[in-house]
């Protein structure tokens, strides 16, 4: 906005946001060791940058854990460079020239947005701050209260000011917005009484109420693709997705040109339809069987899991209990030697406590050792297991696809006995019926008519070939990832485990070392 | 000297008592005959009349005799037991009981007949058996079946209806009167009301209450007549262990063992040898055995010890207590209860040496089976007649349907089958009980106890018992175990408390170990669930646990040794579970030396953490020690779920300067961590520094937070002391007899509410008050004033009647004009009137003619009653208070 003192445009260099940042930071004692060891952008949680004249956002980037930004009384006129602060709450842009809300989408968890005195004339853009709690956007330049229904997405919205808009103008203002956001406390910086609430949604109840008909209507229609979405998810899980219904019969035909002129022919339609049905109710056996097979490879997963899981639980408690113990004693010994004066007691001592640590790490390797080679048998018995369960299926949907494909070659016989038919009666001239010109241009000789039903059987074919195939590929690499996968976390927790039993060790071996070389300064 | 004056008053005291039976003995002998000549007109059988005769016999002692006697026993010096344990009928008043306990009906009568052939018929068959306990006498001397004697009731105290709790209270109620003859079933069997009034009775007393109880709580209970073991007789329990010392038993749950998973890991393999592993096993149960082996020697001695004297009666003492059949109201197995002691046994048990007959309200079942083996082979099947002989027929009682048919063909060479058999008893059934209803005012059932005390001695041990209020200190049962036979050393005292205004429950001391332990209820200014200690002076051994969702700050348990308190915590904000606090030898210090003034040092503050599910686990306290003395702070981390190390952190808080002089903020050194997973940030100065900072403030806190618990400890040490010597007793706004608050004010209410009602009488009743409204308030009325203002009054009512009277006739005169008028009309009208005309003037007619006779009626009335009325008045006036001064020289 208009600024009284016209300064040179800044820019937001490191210079400056080092400046505000040591400026800021913490003070006394504690500032005296900050100065010391410098402080991080990135563990910085507020920043302040008032009056700074700044004209544009930028090198925010670093400020990864900031929570709260003002960046107010500047001349900012665009909202940017603030997508890597995704942990900000609290933002402050008032006082600046921004004409319209943006780049404020990757700001989730933000629940105070100031936008006080600016250009904004469009309450828009605000989708991703479904935390928002206070909104302020004073001062501005919207101009249809038609706007602030938008504002209905935010549950969490309890504060509003709109005060100095085109809108406040309004004889309705303050009873719309009380009607439209019927969560709302405080508008403006006062707060909403009951009554006014009352009279305003008395007022505004048919057009609140065919809205709210709307909007429920829209999420029962997210809600239901949401559901049938999952139940997709679910079919895919058990590899037999669209085989509950008629899509892989339809989809035979839908490329299949031939096919579809042939069930012209009379004769051929009810021959089609006898077909479908057959076809749709192998169709569904696979898929039944399907979803069974799939269960029981889940409930073979989860059973392996959960062993999988009590084993290491089970482990660590010994572990636990074990390192309890050492250092308990440790505790002890380290006491022992500190206290003691002899120096062959003291060096008997320090033997004996290496001692002891070296158990320690014997013991808590033995432990792991045992775990992995216990593991590692289970997870081979697992992969036998799953393996068979795949092939299993695999088979068996390979015998339904067979059963198809048996189908279709028995379709496609009678086809052409239809066919052959027909052409020797067009042959003979005995044909009464009108054939589509078309349908008509197949039955020239033979050859022709077997080709075209050669065709559409080929492509018939190889559509059900496809989808088995997909099938079968698809479930072998779902078991060569899930047994990838239980291999690698196992090496893993195997990797783990030896590493913090080893960064133990060297903990208490590095306390012992540090000791006896205290000892022998001493 | 002493002696002889109590010498003196006991022969008082005997006479009295002597004079006192040769009285009531008189009344008998007049009530006896009477009875005889009802008995004579009711033609009663034989053998009924029997036990009256003997009666009489000895009832006709002459006059001279009794004198003699009398004589006799005043000569006698009989040292009269305080407590008459013998319930006689002499402490009887029978001339207030209801017709029905003093005279038979025809029914009972012929009941009586009935039995009377049953027993004949069975003394005939079984000759070797003792006689039948059919009929004994009521306390007015008349004969009563026994069946007729139990009076079904359902009492109106939830409590009645479970058995154990009515066997509890009949038992707690009455006190026990052994029989008179250990060996005869008694001669009478009163009726419960007396029973219940003079609160003692023998087992019959006890048996018959007990069984009319449960019957009307829906049981199928009867009373048995039987022979019980000596202990049983004299309800003797110095041989059985007491119930409330015995320990519920420990029920065990058998944990399930899950199958074995699926993929259930191998364990590693065992390498010890199995060889010595049995060997262990084996010397390991050699040496229980051994044990067992021991232990069961002396127990074997002690038993032998115990039981050395047998009872030379054993099998031959009768006893009489109930039977609960299976069946109705759940029960699942057909038991016994003693009544006496309101115990259950198993039809099994070796305390039940036999029965002879058992009977209910319905019906009388004599025991056909052999009971050489106590009653364990008894069968209570009551439908089976070769079991059990009935008296009368048709009862509830399903017959087993096998022995139906049989039943044909015993008849005729089985005559016990036959018994109490005949044609004319199949329509009969059992009489109404002849006893009243069964009633135990509210005060009774509180009080419970005879005196609302009782003493039971057990095996080594001794329960005493109060009802509540009666002991001003809440004390309402004492239970004293021994540790020996003879009760002389005193093991440990349990103690219950009712209705303390401080929820003291129960107080256990241990006179061995010293050691006392209150337990509380929920409801203590101080939310204390349990207080253990040995002494009541601070900074001594006591444990302490809380109500913990009582108290703000979640405190479940506090343990305190002399020299450290250890606090248990569940469910606080900031997940703290546990603090520690050792604390050091107190500054010398002499002035005072109280706690509260000077605390002793703590040295060391051990706290333990929940799991904060909000904070990531490498970041969450588990343990934070305060090493107070040696400015040193540890802290342990929580473990992740995937780690078995946790991260540890410790601060030295030693303050230090620099070669130059200027302090050292931080170090490196002063803060020593192990890092599981080491973190960036951590590792700063900064960062340790403001946690270090943090952690002062939280050790000041909590240093404040330990003296305040030390300071509590002593507030609840002085509460204690105050409730200990205040015991006051809580009273329930409902008990309305006790609560002296709501009685004053009920009361306040009553007189206020019958004062507003005196005065509204009198103000009601005010004659002259109109005519005193004319005269100029305040005034004293002079005499001529008082005359005229009566004679106005009196005037004023004169004319009222008059006006009435003239009224009525009034009303009377219309109306007989107007039914002339109308006779008139009709007979001119008479020829051309329609019937309905005619119908409406007919019912015209009678309705006119009823309104003139009732006024009619009220005038003679109101002639008859006027001068009465005004006389009444008149006397009224003289007796007026306001008048009476003034009039009085007229009258």
């Amino acid at each position: 906005m208009n600024r009284l003192y016209d300064m040179e445009p800044r820019v937001m260099d490191d210079e400056m946001l080092k400046l505000a940042v040591g400026e800021q930071g913490p003070r006394e004692e504690a500032g005296q060791l900050a100065k010391q060891e410098g402080i991080l952008f990135k563990d910085v949680l507020s920043l302040q940058l008032d009056f700074q004249n700044i004209l544009r956002i930028d090198n925010l980037w670093q400020f990864e854990s900031l929570q709260k930004l003002q960046l107010d009384n500047n001349i900012i006129e665009k909202i940017e460079g603030l997508e890597n602060l995704t942990h900000l709450v609290w933002l402050d842009l008032s006082f600046n020239n921004i004409e319209a809300i943006e780049g404020l989408d990757t700001l989730v968890n933000l629940e105070d947005l100031s936008l006080f005195n600016n250009r904004i004339s469009k309450i828009d853009s605000l989708d991703a701050l479904v935390k928002l709690q206070v909104l302020s956007l004073g001062n501005n330049h919207i101009g249809n209260l038609m706007n602030v229904i938008y504002l209905r997405r935010f549950k969490a919205l309890r504060t509003l000011s709109l005060s100095g808009n085109p809108v406040a103008e309004d004889e309705d203002y303050k009873m719309f917005i009380c009607a439209y956001l019927p969560d709302l406390v405080y508008l403006d910086f006062r707060r909403l009484d009951d009554h006014m609430k009352e009279l305003a949604e008395m007022k505004h109840q048919y057009s609140i109420d065919e809205l709210k008909h709307r909007e429920n209507l829209v999420q029962a229609r997210l809600e239901d693709e949401q559901a049938r979405r999952e139940e997709l998810e679910e079919h895919k899980a058990a590899f037999v997705e669209q085989l509950n219904g008629t899509f892989l019969f339809d989809s035979m035909y839908t490329e299949d040109v031939e096919g579809s002129k042939l069930s012209h022919l009379p004769g051929v339609g009810e021959l089609l339809e006898a077909y479908k049905d057959k076809f749709v109710i192998i169709c569904l056996n696979i898929f039944e069987y399907g979803l069974k097979q799939q269960e029981k490879r889940k409930a073979e997963l989860d059973n392996f899991m959960e062993c999988v899981q009590e084993a290491i639980q089970e482990n660590q408690e010994q572990g636990k209990l074990k390192i309890a113990k050492f250092e308990e004693k440790h505790l002890l010994s380290l006491n022992a030697i500190r206290e003691e004066s002899e120096l062959s007691n003291i060096e008997a001592k320090i033997v004996q406590y290496s001692e002891d640590i070296t158990e320690l790490f014997n013991v808590l390797m033995t432990l792991e050792m045992q775990l992995m080679e216990q593991l590692e048998e289970t997870i081979n018995m697992f992969e036998r297991n799953i393996i068979d369960l795949v092939g299993l299926f695999v088979e068996n949907v390979q015998s339904l696809m067979a059963q198809c494909r048996d189908l279709e070659n028995h379709h496609h016989e009678k086809l052409l006995e239809i066919a052959i038919n027909i052409l020797e009666k067009i042959v003979k001239g005995e044909m009464d019926e009108d054939l589509p010109d078309d349908v008509r241009s197949l039955f020239v000789d033979k050859d022709t008519i077997v080709n075209a039903v050669g065709a559409s059987h080929d492509i018939h074919l190889l559509k059900i070939d496809n989808r088995e195939d997909e099938l079968v590929t698809r479930v072998n690499s779902w078991c060569t990832h899930l047994l990838d996968k239980i291999h690698k976390d196992e090496i893993m927790r195997n990797r783990k485990r030896v590493k913090e039993i080893n960064q133990y060790i060297d903990h208490v071996q590095s306390e012992l070392d540090s000791l006896e070389c205290g000892d022998l300064l001493d | 000297m002493v002696q002889a004056v109590l010498k003196a008053t006991s022969s008082l005291d005997s006479q009295r008592h002597a004079r006192m039976e040769v009285l009531k003995e008189k009344v008998e002998e007049e009530e006896a005959a009477e009875r005889e000549e009802a008995a004579e007109r009711a033609e009663r059988g034989e053998k009924t009349k029997r036990p009256m005769e003997v009666r009489r016999g000895e009832t006709t002692m002459t006059q001279e005799m009794l004198r003699d006697l009398e004589r006799k026993l005043s000569e006698i010096e009989v040292s009269v037991p305080e407590k008459i344990l013998t319930f006689t009928k002499d402490t009887i008043d029978t001339s207030k009981l209801p017709l029905s306990y003093q005279s038979n009906t025809l029914k009972e009568e012929h009941l009586l007949q009935v039995a009377d052939n049953f027993s004949r018929q069975y003394s005939h068959l079984c000759p070797d058996r003792v006689p039948l306990f059919l009929h004994p006498l009521n306390e007015c001397e008349v004969p009563k079946f026994v069946s007729t004697t139990i009076r079904p009731t359902l009492m109106p105290y939830p409590e009645l209806y479970n058995w154990d709790t009515c066997a509890q209270f009949i038992s707690d109620f009455l006190s026990m009167v052994p029989l008179p003859d250990p060996l005869k079933p008694p001669l009478y069997l009163y009726s419960s009301t007396t029973v219940l009034k003079y609160q003692k009775g023998n087992c019959f007393d006890f048996s018959t209450l007990l069984c009319s109880m449960l019957i009307g709580a829906g049981y199928d209970a009867y009373c048995v007549n039987g022979y019980g073991s000596r202990d049983l007789c004299y309800m003797d329990l110095t041989r059985e262990v007491c119930p409330l010392t015995m320990k519920p038993k420990e029920t065990v749950k058998e944990e399930e063992k899950a199958p074995p998973k699926k993929y259930a890991i191998k364990p590693p393999r065992d390498l010890t040898s199995r060889f010595e592993q049995e060997q262990e096993m084996k010397r390991q149960e050699a040496i229980k055995a051994e044990e067992e082996n021991r232990r069961k020697q002396e127990e074997a001695r002690l038993l032998e010890q115990e039981n050395a004297k047998t009872d030379p009666l054993h099998g031959l003492r009768v006893h009489s207590w109930v039977l609960v059949l299976s069946g109705k109201r759940e029960v699942p197995e057909s038991f016994f209860i003693d009544p006496f002691t309101a115990r259950s046994y198993s039809t099994q048990d070796d305390h039940f040496l036999g029965i002879e007959s058992l009977w209910n309200h319905k019906n009388y079942w004599v025991n056909m089976q052999d009971c050489w083996n106590c009653c364990k082979e008894l069968v209570f099947d009551l439908g089976d007649p070769v079991r059990w002989e009935y008296l009368l027929l048709g009862t509830d009682k399903p017959f087993l349907s096998l022995t139906e048919e049989e039943d044909e063909g015993m008849n005729d060479d089985d005559d016990v089958e036959n018994l109490g058999k005949e044609d004319e008893d199949k329509s009969f059934d059992m009489p109404p009980s002849w006893v009243e209803q069964i009633e135990i005012s509210p005060e009774a059932f509180e009080t419970r106890c005879p005196n609302g005390k009782k003493v039971i001695q057990y095996k080594r041990a001794k329960l005493e018992k109060w009802a509540p209020y009666l002991n001003n200190n809440g004390l309402v049962c004492r239970l004293t175990t021994y540790e020996d036979l003879e009760c002389t050393k005193t093991l440990e005292v349990k103690e219950w408390y009712q209705n303390r205004e401080d929820m003291l429950e129960l107080k256990h001391i241990n006179k061995i170990t010293g050691l006392n332990v209150d337990y509380f209820k929920p409801g203590h200014p101080q939310a204390l669930r349990m207080h253990s200690y040995k002494s009541m002076q601070p900074e001594m051994d006591r444990v302490m646990e809380f109500y913990e969702t009582a108290r703000v700050d979640g405190l479940i348990k506090r343990e305190e040794t002399p020299k450290t308190m250890t606090e248990y915590y569940h469910g606080r904000p900031d997940f703290l579970s546990y603090r520690h606090v050792n604390f050091g030898p107190r500054m010398k210090k002499l002035a005072l030396n109280s706690a509260e003034s000077n605390p002793r040092p703590m040295v060391k503050i051990t706290e333990r953490f929940f799991r904060n599910p909000a904070k990531p686990a490498d970041e969450d306290v588990a343990e934070r020690v305060f090493l107070i003395a040696e400015e040193r702070i540890q802290l342990r981390y929580h473990c992740r779920s995937d780690h078995i190390t946790a991260n540890k952190r410790e601060f030295l808080r030693r303050m230090e300067v620099d070669s130059k002089g200027n302090k050292i903020i931080m170090t490196p050194d002063m803060c020593i961590s192990f890092e599981v997973e080491p973190m960036e940030h951590t590792k700063k100065l900064l960062y340790q520094y403001e946690a270090m900072m943090k952690l002062k403030n939280e050790e000041k806190l909590s240093r404040h937070q330990a003296w305040e618990s030390e300071l509590e400890v002593l507030e609840i040490l002085k509460l204690r002391e105050e409730e200990e010597e205040a015991h006051t007793l809580t009273i329930s706004i409902y008990d309305t007899k006790r609560n002296e608050k709501s009685k004053e004010y009920r009361e306040a209410m009553e007189r206020v509410l019958h004062e507003e009602h005196l005065r509204q009488v009198e103000a009601q009743l005010d004659y002259l008050a109109p005519f005193l409204a004319q005269l100029p308030p305040g005034e004293k009325l002079t005499r001529w004033q008082a005359v005229r203002l009566k004679e106005e009054c009196l005037n004023d009512f004169k004319q009222r009647l008059i006006d009435k009277a003239n009224l009525i006739q009034a009303r009377f005169e219309k109306e007989t004009q107007e039914l002339q008028k109308k006779q008139q009309w009709y007979q001119e009208n008479q020829v051309t009137l329609t019937p309905e005309d005619e119908d409406l003037y007919l019912s015209y007619c009678s309705q006119a003619m009823f309104r003139i006779r009732i006024l009619e009626q009220r005038l003679s009335r109101h002639k008859e009653l006027a001068p009465l009325k005004y006389l009444a008045l008149e006397e009224k006036l003289y007796k007026d208070p306001r008048l009476v001064e003034l009039l009085k020289v007229f009258v």
